[in-house]
């Protein structure tokens, strides 16, 4: 299918979505993050990185058919901010309230026992979740996190040729 | 007479990400308070622009939402370009239309799929709804996957577009690629018919309310076009329209109390904006197919039912496939050049206006004659809507006092669904608890 090899590629095994807004503070490091990734990518032939920005549902799509699905967001964890953790959707409960009044709101670990319920969810999915040290308007990361940012860089690089 | 006494308080209590919250108190049958509240933190995407290039905003402003970041990107470019003096080719004109037509199909099916369905079905989310109507979902999650990638191909990726810039696009598909997708839409139209049945077999669910209302959105009469990208501002309760640079004289903003987001209002107290709005203005210019689905609900002109807002995107969801075939036969016909444009700074002031998913959307922006942006001003569908939900609430809320409180609240919450509300686009962060 020329629009799936061409434009919206799905043959690599392992996907990398980051994820949030790059306009939102600590809440893009999931976008800094890929974006940085995206310039080794040719270090990674079956891995695609995709900034998957805020779409929400449209994740979805990006983990069909893969293997391995690594997802990098900032994440509220009761860490200190700066704090890096791995984990599966197992190990964690979400704490999110969804009102169900917009297709706005996301909550990725809902959006990945869907696929799961739909079976096309990867066998294996990793979140790297970031503590925040500040949401709000405007670029750029909080100390806290520009400080750490080669070392997330070196876990998932770690973590794609485990 | 009723002495019900009812307290409800739809209260989403989250860090950034803004909600509505829904208050609703009455004691012995007396309304106290009903109130359609907004909280939301302000985002200052208007204060981000200010000294960027005229080359930048599209991308920046992209990142405002998630879901309609193709709508915010186009209207963004062509205010742009209207600021700055600048034309584009008919080719461009043409591929811009078919993205945005894209982001129509892949936002109403998300809203009908994922956020109306589970309430026409009893159910509280899309989870569940898997295991009751499986077959149903599925067919959702292929034309959302279709619109996604209809999107990717022509903006370059699915959400936050890369190919737009002032003048033109920094990409084209191939004539292949553009055969290959019209394929794709031509076998997805009986999966829209499918939903439609599927949607209507649960019609009955939709609460029966009505309100007289004022309904705004573009209308195009050169060529007469079901408008969504071109056109001037239309109202049905004017006779004549309004053009989109003084779209401030139409959204009349202003503040209130109970909401960090504006409120608007034009000929009435309020109006409401989106595919219905969209519906009452240019219902006549829908596609053959689009016209039979919407009478198959009894769908007509004039309908002011909020709730009818999702039927409106499934027929808009048929209107924009069958359309775009046909679009991408003129495309083919014409054929594809490779476009080179030249485009340089100026000063000016102006604005764009499309129509995004949820209704139509206003930016304006001003460059000194270097190209850097002076000012900006914003005007989303969701805040244009917000006075009318209110409106509708407290229409809706002494009608149906008698009934048990959490069937008043589902009403509620359906009524706000309806409306495909953007409260919290911008930020989409995780908040976990490790339970191992």
């Amino acid at each position: 299918m020329g629009l799936q090899t061409s434009d919206f590629k799905r043959q690599t095994s392992t996907v990398v979505l980051g994820l949030g807004n790059p306009l939102m503070a600590d809440e893009g490091i999931g976008v800094y993050l890929v974006e940085r990734l995206l310039e080794v990518a040719d270090e990674y032939p079956a891995v695609d990185f995709i900034d998957a920005g805020t779409g929400g549902l449209s994740i979805l799509h990006q983990l069909e058919g893969r293997h391995k699905a690594i997802l990098i967001d900032c994440a509220f964890m009761e860490e200190p901010p700066g704090a890096l953790r791995r984990f599966t959707p197992d190990e964690v409960r979400s704490m999110k309230v969804l009102a169900h009044q917009s297709l706005h709101e996301a909550d990725v670990l809902q959006i990945l026992a869907l696929a799961r319920r739909l079976g096309q969810a990867p066998e294996e999915i990793v979140i790297f979740g970031i503590q925040p040290e500040r949401v709000e308007p405007g670029p750029g990361l909080s100390p806290a996190l520009a400080e750490r940012f080669d070392e997330y860089l070196a876990a998932l690089r770690r973590e794609l040729t485990s | 007479m009723s002495n019900r006494t009812v307290n409800i308080n739809v209260h989403h209590v989250t860090r950034v990400e803004g909600h509505g919250n829904i208050v609703v108190n009455a004691t012995n049958g007396k309304i106290e308070k009903l109130q359609w509240q907004v909280p939301e933190a302000p985002r200052f995407f208007e204060a981000m622009v200010r000294g960027r290039s005229y080359e930048d905003i599209q991308t920046i402003v992209s990142r405002i939402c998630g879901i309609c970041s193709i709508s915010h990107s186009l209207v963004a470019t062509k205010a742009v370009e209207n600021a700055t003096g600048i034309q584009v080719s008919e080719q461009t004109d043409r591929i811009r239309l078919l993205l945005h037509y894209s982001e129509q199909l892949q936002s109403h099916v998300l809203h009908v799929g994922y956020l109306v369905a589970p309430d026409l079905f009893g159910v509280p989310s899309v989870v569940p709804l898997v295991g009751i109507a499986p077959g149903p979902v599925k067919t959702i999650i292929g034309l959302h996957r279709l619109a996604n990638e209809w999107s990717a191909l022509l903006a370059g990726r699915i959400t936050h577009p890369v190919t737009l810039r002032p003048g033109g696009l920094t990409k084209i598909p191939t004539e292949a690629q553009l055969r290959e997708l019209q394929d794709r839409l031509r076998k997805c139209l009986p999966d829209l018919k499918a939903v439609a049945d599927v949607v209507l077999s649960v019609a009955g669910n939709l609460p029966k309310f009505e309100r007289p209302t004022e309904y705004v959105s573009l209308k195009q009469t050169q060529p007469p076009t079901y408008a969504f990208y071109h056109g001037e501002i239309a109202s049905t309760d004017a006779k004549s329209t309004v053009a989109v640079n003084d779209w401030k004289s139409v959204a009349n903003e202003y503040v209130n109390d109970q909401s960090t987001a504006k409120w608007a209002k034009w000929h009435r107290d309020s109006y409401a904006v989106g595919a219905l709005a969209r519906f009452n203005n240019n219902a006549e210019l829908l596609s053959p197919t689009a016209k039979a689905v919407a009478k198959m609900f009894g769908l007509a002109k004039g309908c002011c039912n909020p709730y009818f807002n999702s039927v409106a995107q499934i027929v808009e969801a048929v209107h924009v496939v069958e359309v775009s075939i046909a679009l991408i036969d003129t495309l083919l016909t014409k054929g594809l050049k490779a476009e080179t444009v030249a485009v340089s700074p100026k000063a000016g002031k102006a604005s764009g206006a499309v129509e995004a998913p949820r209704g139509i959307l206003f930016h304006e922006y001003e460059f000194d004659r270097k190209g850097n942006c002076m000012s900006a001003d914003l005007c989303i569908p969701t805040n244009q809507n917000h006075a009318n939900i209110q409106k509708d609430i407290e229409k809706l809320v002494p009608e149906i006092l008698d009934e048990p409180e959490d069937q008043i609240r589902l009403k509620l919450e359906m009524l706000v669904r309806s409306y495909d509300p953007c409260v919290s686009c911008s930020t989409h962060m995780l908040d976990v608890e490790f339970v191992r």
